[in-house]
């Protein structure tokens, strides 16, 4: 039941996508959210869409786990595109039901939330689908390493984070046994209202706190006994070094970018497209 | 009629992700009322799947199991009773105590069921004294125990609710050989005075031989022996292809036989090892 959950979980692989050096992919993916937000028309918004398309299928990933990741935040979409379409009433109406105006203005601002929080999260579940934790939080160390110039320590700010991250699916685990451990003596978890479900859950959570924390004192002592003092002077195995691949992939990204500056400036955005058809159905008419 | 059966069981992990794995695949078993049954097989072999089934913890992905008779999964009130007659005691069980105190640690199975206070009480005590721990200790925090004191709370937590059938997941790992011998003892006391099932899974040869009368060996998720101990143990060659292997005391004996000794191979206790040499060595003269 909790396994199911997609959400940051990592898919190994062989692909380009795979091999993109995790600093170069955080920063990528952080341009490319941006952008997304700055698109103004259709050209900009067909352009970023296709580079997430071409992303998705060099990764190899499955479109199937790509649906997964949209799942949650489905309601979230139609919530939103509802509320365009009803409350946005610039443009034309095309349809009027009571004090309920459907507009040109609404349509067009719904499909691009849509599309903008969509990509967003297709983007960034990609990053997560084909970078390994410790990769990605060694990338952020890395990024983030001017910091310490104002006393930030960094280093065990990225430790946390990667040991956080590393010890998710054994708490996961480790619910679902004590779970079944207490289903096992009679504990009903699954029934009565929120207080009783509450109150069922104790069971659960007292034993799991109690061996996070010894699991985090024996984590300590393991880490005290291999000589670890904090980030100073540690040198790593594996040094991260920009590829073609990172250039080109940057590359890319800019000249998206590029893309929707000249389209923002050259073609008019959807809601003068609205006033334009407007005036030309004016004129028609 | 079988107490527990098992047709067509097959259960398989993630299905539809790359992550898919089949855990079990196809286990017809059934069980008698009053049997002691060991499961061994290799790790990943399904042996802890399989218990899970047992008392409806795990949903089939096909086929069903049956307790006296009827589909547990067949209605979620049933499920939930089965789990009172079908008691499963996972697999380092002290990591799930949390109570305040160890009677209301052991009472918690019992206050599921909905009894009374007073048959609390009579369960709680009978099952601590089962598992041997004294009354004082009813008391204490189950934090302050030892290691193997709180293994045999945990244990004591599945036994008062005084199910027909006992399944415990590995209960001796990780406890030194005095801890090991005290709960299997236990274990097998119960299962005397009670008349009740007892289905033990385990990596340990020699705790099979001593206590179980019939053995499964699962194998990759498929049941590779079903019989009494002779029968599977007199499968040397193909227990040690599957990554398992005999009591050590029948390895021994197993070797003998092919250095040209006229020893029996059907050796899996001590005690019969003793005879067995002493035997030989009086056919040979060596005693008188």
């Amino acid at each position: 039941m909790i396994k199911d959950i997609t959400i940051g979980q990592f898919f190994p692989g062989n692909s380009i996508i795979h091999r993109l050096d995790p600093r170069m992919k955080l920063v990528l993916t952080f341009i490319y959210i941006i952008a997304i937000f700055l698109c103004k028309n259709f050209l900009a918004m067909g352009t970023m869409l296709l580079f997430l398309i071409l992303t998705v299928l060099l990764s190899k990933i499955s479109l199937k786990l790509i649906a997964k990741s949209i799942k949650p935040v489905f309601i979230i979409v139609l919530i939103t595109s509802v509320l365009q379409i009803v409350y946005n009433n610039k443009g034309i109406t095309l349809l009027e039901l009571g004090r309920l105006h459907i507009t040109t203005g609404g349509i067009f601002t719904a499909v691009f939330t849509t599309v903008r929080i969509v990509a967003l999260v297709v983007a960034s579940s990609l990053l997560t689908y084909t970078t390994s934790p410790t990769l990605l939080t060694d990338a952020i160390e890395r990024l983030f390493s001017p910091l310490k110039i104002v006393k930030i320590n960094v280093h065990s700010i990225a430790m946390m984070m990667t040991i956080a991250l590393r010890f998710i699916p054994t708490l996961i685990d480790e619910v679902d046994k004590i779970m079944s451990a207490q289903k096992s003596r009679g504990a009903d978890l699954e029934s009565g209202n929120i207080i009783q479900r509450g109150k069922a859950l104790v069971p659960v959570f007292v034993p799991l706190f109690i061996n996070s924390f010894s699991r985090a004192y024996e984590l300590a002592f393991a880490m005290e006994c291999r000589c670890y003092k904090g980030g100073e002077g540690r040198t790593r195995l594996k040094e991260m070094k920009l590829a073609a691949r990172d250039y080109i992939a940057l590359f890319a990204i800019l000249a998206c970018c590029g893309v929707i500056i000249l389209s923002n400036r050259l073609i008019t955005a959807p809601e003068q497209y609205s006033n334009i058809l407007d005036s030309f159905l004016r004129f028609v008419l | 009629m079988a107490i527990i059966q098992t047709e067509n069981l097959s259960y398989v992990y993630s299905e539809g992700t790359p992550f898919r794995k089949t855990a079990i695949d196809n286990i017809n078993i059934s069980i008698e009322e009053g049997e002691f049954v060991g499961i061994i097989g290799h790790t990943g072999s399904g042996k802890s799947t399989l218990v899970q089934h047992l008392n409806g913890l795990l949903k089939p992905t096909s086929g069903r199991v049956l307790f006296n008779g009827q589909d547990i999964n067949s209605s979620k009130e049933f499920t939930r009773t089965v789990r009172f007659s079908v008691g499963l005691c996972f697999q380092y069980p002290e990591y799930q105590l949390f109570e305040s105190t160890v009677y209301r640690d052991i009472a918690f199975g019992p206050k599921n069921m909905g009894l009374s206070e007073k048959e609390i009480e009579e369960h709680v005590l009978k099952a601590a004294d089962f598992v041997g721990l004294k009354k004082e200790m009813l008391n204490k925090s189950p934090f302050d125990l030892s290691g193997g004191e709180k293994r045999r709370v945990a244990i004591a937590g599945v036994i008062a609710m005084e199910p027909k059938v006992l399944i415990l997941d590995e209960p001796t790992a990780g406890l030194d050989p005095q801890g090991r011998d005290t709960i299997s003892d236990m274990i097998d006391n119960y299962r005397i005075s009670t008349g009740s099932t007892v289905i033990v899974v385990s990596h340990s040869m020699e705790d099979v031989a001593k206590n179980a009368s019939k053995v499964l060996v699962m194998n990759r998720g498929k049941v590779e022996f079903f019989t009494g101990v002779k029968e599977v143990f007199s499968n040397y060659e193909r227990l040690v292809e599957i990554g398992l292997n005999v009591p050590q005391i029948t390895g021994i004996f197993i070797d003998l036989k092919s250095r040209g000794y006229d020893v029996r191979t059907d050796i899996y206790t001590v005690a019969e090892a003793k005879k067995e040499l002493v035997r030989l060595f009086r056919e040979r003269g060596a005693l008188k």
